[in-house]
Protein backbone atom coordinates (compact mmCIF):
# COMPACT_ATOMS: atom_id res chain seq x y z
CA UNK A 1 0.00 0.00 0.00
CA UNK A 2 1.74 2.95 -1.10
CA UNK A 3 1.42 6.43 0.60
CA UNK A 4 -1.46 8.19 -0.61
CA UNK A 5 -3.07 5.32 0.11
CA UNK A 6 -2.38 5.14 3.90
CA UNK A 7 -2.91 8.77 4.01
CA UNK A 8 -6.31 8.18 2.65
CA UNK A 9 -7.27 5.60 5.13
CA UNK A 10 -6.30 7.68 7.98
CA UNK A 11 -8.25 10.51 6.43
CA UNK A 12 -11.01 8.51 6.12
CA UNK A 13 -11.29 6.94 9.40
CA UNK A 14 -10.79 10.43 11.24
CA UNK A 15 -13.42 12.52 9.48
CA UNK A 16 -15.90 10.05 7.72
CA UNK A 17 -18.63 10.12 10.96
CA UNK A 18 -18.28 14.13 11.06
CA UNK A 19 -18.61 14.23 7.35
CA UNK A 20 -21.85 11.73 7.61
CA UNK A 21 -23.45 13.66 10.74
CA UNK A 22 -22.84 16.42 7.78
CA UNK A 23 -24.67 15.00 5.44
CA UNK A 24 -27.08 13.61 7.44
CA UNK A 25 -28.28 16.88 8.67
CA UNK A 26 -28.53 18.00 5.21
CA UNK A 27 -30.43 15.33 4.13
CA UNK A 28 -32.51 13.69 6.72
CA UNK A 29 -32.09 10.64 5.21
CA UNK A 30 -29.21 7.59 5.87
CA UNK A 31 -28.97 6.53 2.28
CA UNK A 32 -28.76 9.75 1.09
CA UNK A 33 -26.15 10.94 3.65
CA UNK A 34 -24.23 7.34 2.99
CA UNK A 35 -24.41 8.35 -1.32
CA UNK A 36 -22.99 12.00 -0.46
CA UNK A 37 -20.28 10.86 1.92
CA UNK A 38 -18.54 8.22 -0.81
CA UNK A 39 -19.51 11.48 -3.56
CA UNK A 40 -17.61 13.58 -1.03
CA UNK A 41 -14.67 11.03 -0.29
CA UNK A 42 -13.97 10.16 -3.84
CA UNK A 43 -13.45 13.94 -4.66
CA UNK A 44 -10.86 13.92 -1.76
CA UNK A 45 -9.48 10.95 -3.29
CA UNK A 46 -8.92 12.70 -6.84
CA UNK A 47 -7.87 16.08 -5.02
CA UNK A 48 -5.33 15.11 -2.81
CA UNK A 49 -2.01 15.35 -4.53
CA UNK A 50 -3.45 19.62 -5.36
CA UNK A 51 -4.28 19.65 -1.69
CA UNK A 52 -1.94 22.67 -0.34
CA UNK A 53 -1.92 23.18 3.19
CA UNK A 54 -3.02 26.25 3.09
CA UNK A 55 -5.90 25.27 5.62
CA UNK A 56 -6.50 22.40 7.67
CA UNK A 57 -7.40 19.06 5.89
CA UNK A 58 -10.83 19.07 7.77
CA UNK A 59 -11.40 21.94 6.33
CA UNK A 60 -10.74 21.38 2.95
CA UNK A 61 -12.84 18.16 3.09
CA UNK A 62 -16.18 19.99 5.15
CA UNK A 63 -16.01 22.75 2.34
CA UNK A 64 -15.77 19.46 -0.03
CA UNK A 65 -18.50 17.42 1.67
CA UNK A 66 -20.59 21.09 1.53
CA UNK A 67 -20.19 21.81 -1.89
CA UNK A 68 -21.40 18.19 -2.54
CA UNK A 69 -24.57 18.45 -0.24
CA UNK A 70 -25.53 21.51 -1.76
CA UNK A 71 -25.57 19.93 -5.41
CA UNK A 72 -27.01 17.05 -4.33
CA UNK A 73 -31.00 17.69 -3.76
CA UNK A 74 -30.69 21.17 -6.05
CA UNK A 75 -29.14 19.32 -9.29
CA UNK A 76 -31.37 15.97 -8.75
CA UNK A 77 -34.66 17.55 -8.81
CA UNK A 78 -36.26 15.55 -6.10
CA UNK A 79 -39.27 16.14 -3.95
CA UNK A 80 -39.38 19.34 -2.07
CA UNK A 81 -37.26 18.86 0.92
CA UNK A 82 -39.68 18.84 3.79
CA UNK A 83 -42.15 16.04 1.97
CA UNK A 84 -38.87 13.80 1.41
CA UNK A 85 -37.50 14.56 5.05
CA UNK A 86 -40.61 13.93 6.70
CA UNK A 87 -41.15 10.42 4.81
CA UNK A 88 -38.01 9.53 4.86
CA UNK A 89 -37.14 10.04 8.80
CA UNK A 90 -40.72 8.67 9.55
CA UNK A 91 -40.16 5.75 7.39
CA UNK A 92 -37.17 5.12 8.68
CA UNK A 93 -36.53 4.65 12.16
CA UNK A 94 -35.60 1.14 13.55
CA UNK A 95 -35.87 1.49 17.06
CA UNK A 96 -39.04 2.87 18.53
CA UNK A 97 -37.14 3.96 21.64
CA UNK A 98 -37.45 7.28 23.33
CA UNK A 99 -33.83 8.38 22.26
CA UNK A 100 -34.33 6.72 18.89
CA UNK A 101 -37.51 9.03 18.56
CA UNK A 102 -35.65 12.47 20.16
CA UNK A 103 -32.88 12.11 17.34
CA UNK A 104 -35.08 11.28 14.13
CA UNK A 105 -37.30 14.48 15.44
CA UNK A 106 -33.58 16.43 15.49
CA UNK A 107 -32.79 15.75 12.01
CA UNK A 108 -36.67 16.68 11.22
CA UNK A 109 -36.10 19.67 12.65
CA UNK A 110 -32.82 20.80 11.40
CA UNK A 111 -34.20 19.68 7.68
CA UNK A 112 -36.54 22.40 8.24
CA UNK A 113 -33.74 25.04 8.41
CA UNK A 114 -32.39 27.02 5.44
CA UNK A 115 -29.90 25.12 3.54
CA UNK A 116 -27.05 26.74 4.61
CA UNK A 117 -28.02 27.00 8.27
CA UNK A 118 -28.80 22.71 8.10
CA UNK A 119 -25.18 22.77 7.43
CA UNK A 120 -23.71 25.39 9.78
CA UNK A 121 -25.84 24.19 12.61
CA UNK A 122 -24.26 20.33 12.32
CA UNK A 123 -20.91 21.34 12.00
CA UNK A 124 -21.56 23.47 15.63
CA UNK A 125 -23.06 20.16 17.05
CA UNK A 126 -20.00 18.76 16.21
CA UNK A 127 -17.84 20.92 18.18
CA UNK A 128 -15.73 22.63 15.52
CA UNK A 129 -14.06 25.49 15.96
CA UNK A 130 -16.00 28.79 15.19
CA UNK A 131 -12.88 30.35 13.20
CA UNK A 132 -13.08 26.38 10.86
CA UNK A 133 -16.61 27.06 10.40
CA UNK A 134 -16.29 30.46 9.67
CA UNK A 135 -13.56 29.56 6.84
CA UNK A 136 -15.70 26.26 5.11
CA UNK A 137 -18.80 28.80 5.08
CA UNK A 138 -16.61 31.69 3.49
CA UNK A 139 -18.37 34.23 6.36
CA UNK A 140 -16.48 36.47 8.74
CA UNK A 141 -16.27 35.20 12.37
CA UNK A 142 -18.54 37.60 13.82
CA UNK A 143 -21.26 37.35 11.12
CA UNK A 144 -21.20 33.50 12.02
CA UNK A 145 -20.91 34.07 15.86
CA UNK A 146 -24.83 36.44 15.04
CA UNK A 147 -25.82 33.56 12.79
CA UNK A 148 -25.12 31.22 14.74
CA UNK A 149 -27.11 32.50 17.83
CA UNK A 150 -30.20 33.09 15.30
CA UNK A 151 -29.83 29.19 14.30
CA UNK A 152 -29.49 27.92 17.34
CA UNK A 153 -33.06 29.56 18.42
CA UNK A 154 -34.67 28.80 15.25
CA UNK A 155 -33.78 25.04 15.81
CA UNK A 156 -34.75 24.86 19.30
CA UNK A 157 -38.04 26.52 18.53
CA UNK A 158 -38.93 24.00 15.51
CA UNK A 159 -37.63 21.11 17.51
CA UNK A 160 -39.92 21.69 20.64
CA UNK A 161 -42.52 22.88 18.42
CA UNK A 162 -42.33 19.15 16.80
CA UNK A 163 -42.57 17.74 19.98
CA UNK A 164 -45.54 18.88 21.27
CA UNK A 165 -47.02 17.46 17.88
CA UNK B 1 -40.01 23.25 26.76
CA UNK B 2 -36.52 22.18 25.81
CA UNK B 3 -33.57 24.17 25.62
CA UNK B 4 -30.53 23.92 23.43
CA UNK B 5 -28.89 22.18 25.83
CA UNK B 6 -30.92 19.25 25.49
CA UNK B 7 -30.26 19.47 22.06
CA UNK B 8 -26.79 19.34 22.26
CA UNK B 9 -26.78 16.50 24.70
CA UNK B 10 -29.04 14.68 22.94
CA UNK B 11 -26.73 15.30 19.31
CA UNK B 12 -23.21 14.33 21.81
CA UNK B 13 -25.14 11.07 22.95
CA UNK B 14 -26.52 9.66 19.40
CA UNK B 15 -24.56 7.68 17.39
CA UNK B 16 -24.19 7.02 13.32
CA UNK B 17 -23.52 3.84 11.35
CA UNK B 18 -20.76 4.56 8.40
CA UNK B 19 -21.88 1.94 5.99
CA UNK B 20 -18.35 1.87 4.28
CA UNK B 21 -15.16 0.97 5.81
CA UNK B 22 -12.00 3.18 4.69
CA UNK B 23 -10.85 -0.04 2.72
CA UNK B 24 -14.01 -0.33 0.58
CA UNK B 25 -13.86 3.60 0.32
CA UNK B 26 -9.85 3.03 -0.93
CA UNK B 27 -11.01 0.55 -3.56
CA UNK B 28 -14.30 2.30 -5.00
CA UNK B 29 -12.66 6.20 -5.32
CA UNK B 30 -9.88 3.83 -7.27
CA UNK B 31 -11.96 2.60 -9.29
CA UNK B 32 -13.80 5.43 -10.38
CA UNK B 33 -10.84 7.23 -10.81
CA UNK B 34 -8.98 4.71 -13.28
CA UNK B 35 -12.87 4.11 -15.27
CA UNK B 36 -12.88 7.66 -16.06
CA UNK B 37 -9.20 7.99 -17.24
CA UNK B 38 -9.44 4.91 -18.97
CA UNK B 39 -12.90 6.50 -21.16
CA UNK B 40 -10.33 9.41 -22.04
CA UNK B 41 -7.46 7.70 -22.87
CA UNK B 42 -9.65 5.09 -25.24
CA UNK B 43 -11.12 7.92 -26.71
CA UNK B 44 -7.43 9.32 -27.53
CA UNK B 45 -6.25 5.51 -27.90
CA UNK B 46 -8.59 5.17 -30.59
CA UNK B 47 -7.42 8.14 -32.67
CA UNK B 48 -3.85 7.18 -31.98
CA UNK B 49 -5.09 3.89 -33.47
CA UNK B 50 -6.81 5.17 -36.66
CA UNK B 51 -3.64 6.99 -37.37
CA UNK B 52 -1.36 3.89 -37.27
CA UNK B 53 -4.02 1.65 -39.24
CA UNK B 54 -3.60 4.14 -41.49
CA UNK B 55 -0.01 5.32 -41.59
CA UNK B 56 1.21 1.15 -42.05
CA UNK B 57 -0.77 1.55 -45.45
CA UNK B 58 2.35 3.29 -46.69
CA UNK B 59 3.71 -0.50 -46.43
CA UNK B 60 2.02 -1.34 -49.88
CA UNK B 61 3.53 -0.27 -52.87
CA UNK B 62 1.40 2.64 -54.26
CA UNK B 63 2.37 3.72 -57.83
CA UNK B 64 0.06 6.76 -58.01
CA UNK B 65 0.50 10.12 -56.28
CA UNK B 66 -2.99 10.26 -55.73
CA UNK B 67 -2.34 7.54 -53.05
CA UNK B 68 0.16 9.10 -51.35
CA UNK B 69 -1.79 12.53 -51.04
CA UNK B 70 -4.77 11.14 -49.70
CA UNK B 71 -3.02 9.01 -47.10
CA UNK B 72 -0.96 12.33 -46.12
CA UNK B 73 -4.71 14.38 -45.87
CA UNK B 74 -6.02 11.38 -43.86
CA UNK B 75 -3.57 11.24 -41.34
CA UNK B 76 -2.59 15.06 -40.79
CA UNK B 77 -6.97 15.19 -40.24
CA UNK B 78 -6.54 12.40 -37.53
CA UNK B 79 -3.81 13.86 -35.94
CA UNK B 80 -4.96 17.47 -35.49
CA UNK B 81 -8.10 16.44 -34.46
CA UNK B 82 -6.35 13.90 -31.75
CA UNK B 83 -4.21 16.92 -30.91
CA UNK B 84 -8.01 19.12 -30.28
CA UNK B 85 -9.00 16.45 -28.35
CA UNK B 86 -6.55 16.21 -26.05
CA UNK B 87 -5.86 20.00 -25.73
CA UNK B 88 -10.02 19.85 -24.56
CA UNK B 89 -9.43 17.28 -22.19
CA UNK B 90 -6.57 19.08 -20.57
CA UNK B 91 -8.72 21.98 -20.15
CA UNK B 92 -10.98 19.88 -17.72
CA UNK B 93 -8.25 17.92 -16.44
CA UNK B 94 -6.35 20.74 -14.77
CA UNK B 95 -8.82 22.54 -12.92
CA UNK B 96 -10.05 21.68 -9.26
CA UNK B 97 -13.18 23.49 -8.29
CA UNK B 98 -12.03 23.17 -4.80
CA UNK B 99 -9.32 25.31 -5.19
CA UNK B 100 -10.46 28.33 -7.25
CA UNK B 101 -14.41 27.84 -8.21
CA UNK B 102 -14.37 30.67 -10.32
CA UNK B 103 -11.49 29.90 -12.52
CA UNK B 104 -13.15 25.76 -12.75
CA UNK B 105 -16.72 27.68 -14.12
CA UNK B 106 -14.52 29.55 -16.56
CA UNK B 107 -12.47 26.54 -17.34
CA UNK B 108 -15.57 24.88 -17.74
CA UNK B 109 -17.83 27.83 -20.35
CA UNK B 110 -14.24 26.94 -22.55
CA UNK B 111 -14.38 23.65 -22.81
CA UNK B 112 -18.22 23.95 -23.88
CA UNK B 113 -17.14 26.73 -26.17
CA UNK B 114 -14.25 24.19 -27.48
CA UNK B 115 -17.07 21.01 -27.83
CA UNK B 116 -19.27 23.09 -29.67
CA UNK B 117 -16.62 24.16 -31.82
CA UNK B 118 -15.41 20.78 -32.40
CA UNK B 119 -18.79 19.28 -33.23
CA UNK B 120 -19.58 22.41 -35.51
CA UNK B 121 -17.00 24.17 -37.93
CA UNK B 122 -14.56 21.86 -37.21
CA UNK B 123 -16.38 18.79 -37.52
CA UNK B 124 -17.13 19.80 -41.34
CA UNK B 125 -13.41 20.32 -42.10
CA UNK B 126 -12.52 16.68 -40.04
CA UNK B 127 -15.45 15.35 -42.55
CA UNK B 128 -14.57 17.00 -45.73
CA UNK B 129 -10.56 16.40 -45.28
CA UNK B 130 -11.24 12.38 -44.56
CA UNK B 131 -13.77 12.21 -47.93
CA UNK B 132 -11.18 14.32 -49.90
CA UNK B 133 -8.19 11.87 -48.53
CA UNK B 134 -10.39 8.59 -48.77
CA UNK B 135 -11.19 9.57 -52.63
CA UNK B 136 -7.66 10.65 -53.77
CA UNK B 137 -6.63 7.15 -52.27
CA UNK B 138 -9.63 5.21 -53.90
CA UNK B 139 -8.50 6.60 -57.09
CA UNK B 140 -5.86 3.93 -57.49
CA UNK B 141 -7.25 1.30 -54.93
CA UNK B 142 -10.61 0.78 -56.83
CA UNK B 143 -8.82 0.40 -60.38
CA UNK B 144 -7.90 -2.85 -59.05
CA UNK B 145 -11.12 -4.26 -58.03
CA UNK B 146 -14.35 -5.32 -59.42
CA UNK B 147 -16.93 -2.80 -60.12
CA UNK B 148 -19.80 -4.72 -57.38
CA UNK B 149 -16.69 -4.71 -54.71
CA UNK B 150 -15.64 -0.23 -55.65
CA UNK B 151 -19.32 0.45 -55.51
CA UNK B 152 -20.04 -1.43 -52.15
CA UNK B 153 -16.81 0.27 -50.94
CA UNK B 154 -17.36 3.46 -51.71
CA UNK B 155 -20.88 3.49 -50.48
CA UNK B 156 -19.94 1.77 -47.33
CA UNK B 157 -17.27 4.18 -46.26
CA UNK B 158 -18.79 7.58 -47.40
CA UNK B 159 -22.26 6.02 -45.82
CA UNK B 160 -20.17 5.77 -42.58
CA UNK B 161 -18.88 9.83 -43.24
CA UNK B 162 -22.86 10.86 -43.54
CA UNK B 163 -23.87 8.56 -40.43
CA UNK B 164 -21.20 9.91 -38.68
CA UNK B 165 -21.53 13.82 -39.69
CA UNK B 166 -25.48 13.41 -38.90
CA UNK B 167 -26.96 11.13 -36.43
CA UNK B 168 -24.06 10.51 -34.10
CA UNK B 169 -22.68 13.82 -34.17
CA UNK B 170 -26.34 15.24 -33.72
CA UNK B 171 -26.50 13.12 -30.42
CA UNK B 172 -23.14 13.55 -29.33
CA UNK B 173 -23.98 17.84 -29.11
CA UNK B 174 -26.71 17.27 -27.39
CA UNK B 175 -25.68 14.78 -24.64
CA UNK B 176 -22.50 17.02 -24.38
CA UNK B 177 -24.74 20.56 -24.49
CA UNK B 178 -26.69 18.69 -21.79
CA UNK B 179 -23.74 17.19 -19.63
CA UNK B 180 -21.48 20.39 -19.35
CA UNK B 181 -24.83 22.87 -19.28
CA UNK B 182 -25.71 20.88 -15.72
CA UNK B 183 -22.14 20.93 -14.34
CA UNK B 184 -22.17 24.78 -14.94
CA UNK B 185 -25.52 25.77 -13.51
CA UNK B 186 -24.66 23.44 -10.70
CA UNK B 187 -21.12 24.88 -9.97
CA UNK B 188 -22.65 28.39 -10.67
CA UNK B 189 -25.25 28.16 -7.70
CA UNK B 190 -22.86 26.86 -5.33
CA UNK B 191 -20.47 29.54 -5.79
CA UNK B 192 -23.55 32.25 -5.77
CA UNK B 193 -24.46 30.46 -2.21
CA UNK B 194 -21.47 31.52 -0.74
CA UNK B 195 -21.14 35.01 -2.35
CA UNK B 196 -24.44 35.22 -0.66
CA UNK B 197 -23.34 34.55 2.93
CA UNK B 198 -19.94 37.24 2.21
Amino acid sequence: MNQKDVLFKEIFDKNSKKIFHLCYGYTGDKDSANDLLQETFLKVWQNLDKFRNKSLISTWIYRIAVNTCLTYLRSEKRQAKDELTENIIENKIEEFSEKNEQVALLYKSISKLEENDRLIITMVLDELPYNEIADISGISEGNLRVKIHRIKQKLTELYNQHARI
Amino acid sequence: MQEFDHIEALWASHTVDVKISSDEMLKQAKKEVNNMRTKSLLNIGGMVFSFLVIASLWFFNFESWTTHIGITILLIAIAVYTVILYNNYRIIAKSDFTINPKEFIAQLKLYQLNRHRLYNQLYWFYAIALSLGMALYFFELLAHLSPWVQILLVVLSFGWIIFCSTLVRKAVIKRDKERIALLIEKFERISEQFTEQQ
